[in-house]
């Protein structure tokens, strides 16, 4: 589904590039994590895929097709939905607009859906009185939850969260791997977790380890 | 249109951010309201004082060509005076003149004065007997205790078309009393005499001293029936009668049939008063008549009013400007604070130009409700404006024209102003005074709302496009990871 070929990034020179040459694949129906030290470069690596940044070497396939080809706006409408470690919700409206306006955005089937919307933020568990409040007034891993609802109500195939459970309890980190991995198996999408939780990476089918601009299959795919 | 409801739960969120936003813009607008009010009130008020003030061409005799004449005739070493010989103007040219287009009517008058003979005249004080006319014309008439004017109607006799005379019984002179014996005389006389509409009275022409009976078809009130200088009868406003030209000419003599002292020709637009002016000169032998043009009252009106407007138009100019320099640098402002929203939004795969038309609808709704608040308040801060602007233009243009019209007054009658000898007492200053009276009526209707809607709209795209490099310039991953 998603191939990355010779990819190469840095920030200055190549010379001091944060990976190189790295060649890899993630298949539909997979969950995988994505582990490393602070400053291995996850993110960074997490944003070349969300098609927030573009490689400075290589390329990203999206079934063959470059994300290039395909325009970075278009791709992060259709193809891909990310959650942030920071949540990043739009902060002066509830949970339910915030819900809203990514079905909007992303042209999903579920359009103006209220109540799919709501149903959405019910299996994270927020209440009704919850999910019409300013997101500002909820808890973090409320926000969280939220966060995590709006990626997963969209149609996108490809799901990237960046330290998705950062916020939250082991019985709502347990329960949002849960979701992931019903997302990734029920509805053929495939999941890339960074995370730097132990529990997190194992109940992902692939973990990947990014150490020294290398990536190294941890768990190798089948 | 997701743009449109982000804008709308954005605006209400932000309560404080948006009342301000509002204030601001309702600022910005009444500034321009108030300019586009005085301006369309300027264009009212020159395009009224077009239709109501009007102009006129005056056709006399030509008193210039007549004194060379007088002096080439007079010899030195005969000994006797030279007579100023003033030919009066035909109505025969009257009528080609009427034919131009731009001529609407006319009103010729004639003036000669009587002695009244059945009654008496309103008798003033005075030790002044000299007439006051030379020449041949004068002469002709010598000073009697009734004035008579000869009009075509006394309807387009300035102070009756001003109402500073009026008719107050029966009717005035109209073009059907030629050729009779009708004459409209003043209220003051009529009470001292008993006379009533219907009446006789019989008069004595001074040079044949023929006794003529007048019919009395009307009885007009005078704007001021006290002498208002030391002289003969005659001038006394009271002792003024109205009657058809053709009988004033009677009075004169016989030489006198079909003639007038004047013939002051109604332009209906006085924006062709030139045309007309040269048209006519076409026309008339301009060695024997001279034709004036009377426009003053339009061109006073007018240049007051090009003056406000020009100085509503700086002021709508200087708001437009300074109002996208304000709200582009808000914009601009409100951009960098929500970078982060912005980020969001593009993470999510909204399209640049709907995050900048979610800027801009926001911008639209306050301006909506600016606009409520500008046409509130608008009408009020442009009558303030408008009326001083009037008054400080007019109180200029006064100073202005009595200058100019100081050295001119001299040589006419009194209370003629600047017309050209022939007119009738008590006109000319009239019609300047209805110009200076002239004021801004400031109304808010739907074209001024769409102008100021229009140019509000202008103001905010060009300010949300002058600060929307922001917005397009951002990347997401700036914002939201690094």
């Amino acid at each position: 589904m998603l191939e990355i070929k010779s990819l190469g990034y840095w920030y200055q020179s190549p010379d001091e590039s944060l990976f190189n040459d790295v060649n890899l694949k993630f298949e539909a129906d997979q969950t995988y994590a994505i582990i490393g030290s602070s400053g291995a470069g996850k993110t960074t690596f997490l944003s070349l895929l969300a098609g927030l940044d573009q490689p400075k070497a290589g390329e990203i396939l999206l079934d063959g097709q470059a994300l290039t080809q395909i325009g970075l706006t278009a791709y992060r409408r259709h193809q891909v939905t990310t959650v942030f470690q920071s949540y990043n919700l739009l902060p002066y409206m509830s949970p339910i607009n915030n819900l809203l306006t990514a079905l909007a955005i992303t042209e999903s089937q579920h359009k103006g859906d209220v109540a799919y919307a709501k149903q959405q933020l019910q299996q994270l568990g927020l209440t009704d009185d919850q999910m019409t409040q300013n997101v500002q007034h909820l808890s973090g891993g409320q926000q969280q939850r939220v966060a995590i609802a709006r990626s997963m109500c969209c149609d996108a195939r490809l799901v990237v969260a960046d330290e998705p459970t950062g916020n939250l309890d082991e019985t709502n980190t347990e329960a949002i791997i849960a979701l992931f991995q019903k997302i990734a198996h029920e509805q053929h999408k495939c999941v890339i977790i960074v995370t730097h939780e132990a529990n997190v990476a194992a109940a992902c089918d692939q973990t990947l380890k990014l150490s020294n601009g290398e990536f190294e299959w941890v768990t190798q795919p089948a | 249109m997701n743009f449109i409801h982000r804008a709308g739960l954005s605006l209400w969120a932000k309560k404080g951010r948006s009342l301000l936003l509002i204030l601001l813009t309702a600022a910005i607008m009444l500034f321009i309201l108030t300019g586009l009010l005085i301006h369309s009130a300027a264009d009212t008020a020159t395009t009224n004082a077009r239709k109501s003030v009007g102009a006129s061409l005056t056709l006399s005799a030509n008193r210039q060509a007549a004194f060379k004449k007088m002096r080439q005739q007079s010899k030195p070493s005969s000994g006797s005076r030279p007579t100023l010989n003033m030919t009066p103007v035909k109505l025969s040219t009257v009528k080609k003149l009427t034919k131009l287009s731009q001529v609407t009517g006319y009103n010729a008058t004639t003036q000669t004065s009587v002695n009244a003979k059945s009654f008496s005249a309103i008798s003033t004080t005075s030790s002044m007997g000299a007439s006051p006319m030379g020449g041949k014309m004068g002469s002709s008439s010598s000073q009697g205790d009734i004035q008579v004017n000869g009009v075509t109607a006394t309807r387009l006799v300035d102070s009756f078309s001003t109402k500073s005379a009026k008719i107050t019984k029966g009717r005035g002179i109209t073009s059907a009393d030629a050729n009779t014996n009708h004459v409209v005389i003043e209220s003051e006389l009529a009470k001292q005499e008993k006379l009533a509409v219907g009446d006789t009275i019989k008069i004595k022409t001074t040079s044949t001293k023929k006794v003529y009976k007048l019919k009395i078809v009307g009885i007009y009130k005078a704007a001021s029936t006290t002498s208002t200088q030391m002289g003969p009868n005659s001038t006394d406003a009271s002792n003024q009668i109205y009657a058809a030209t053709s009988l004033a000419n009677t009075f004169k003599g016989s030489s006198y049939k079909n003639t007038a002292d004047s013939v002051t020709l109604s332009i209906s637009d006085p924006g062709q008063v030139s045309a007309a002016k040269t048209a006519a000169k076409k026309l008339i032998n301009t060695s024997k008549y001279s034709i004036s043009s009377d426009d003053s009252s339009y061109q006073q009106v007018k240049t007051s009013m090009k003056s406000i407007t020009s100085i509503s138009n700086k002021i709508i100019w200087l708001v437009t400007l300074a109002g996208i320099v304000i709200l582009t640098l808000i914009v601009m402002l409100l951009i960098r604070e929500r970078r982060h929203e912005i980020g969001i939004l593009l993470a999510l795969g909204e399209a640049r130009w709907k995050i900048v038309a979610q800027f801009f609808t926001e911008l639209v709704f306050t301006l909506i409700v600016g606009l409520v608040i500008a046409s509130a308040g608008g009408q009020v801060v442009a009558n303030k404006l408008g009326q001083q602007l009037t008054s400080q233009t007019q109180t200029t243009q006064a100073q202005t024209m009595s200058t100019q019209s100081g050295g001119q007054m001299g040589g006419g009658t009194p209370g003629q102003g600047t017309r050209p000898s022939g007119g009738m007492p008590g006109q000319g200053g009239q019609t300047q005074k209805a110009a200076q009276k002239t004021k801004l009526t400031t109304s808010i209707d739907l074209t001024t709302m769409v102008e100021l809607g229009g140019l509000g709209l202008a103001i905010m795209f060009l300010a949300t496009v002058l600060a929307a490099g922001g917005i397009l310039r951002l990347q997401p991953k700036k914002v939201l990871i690094d």
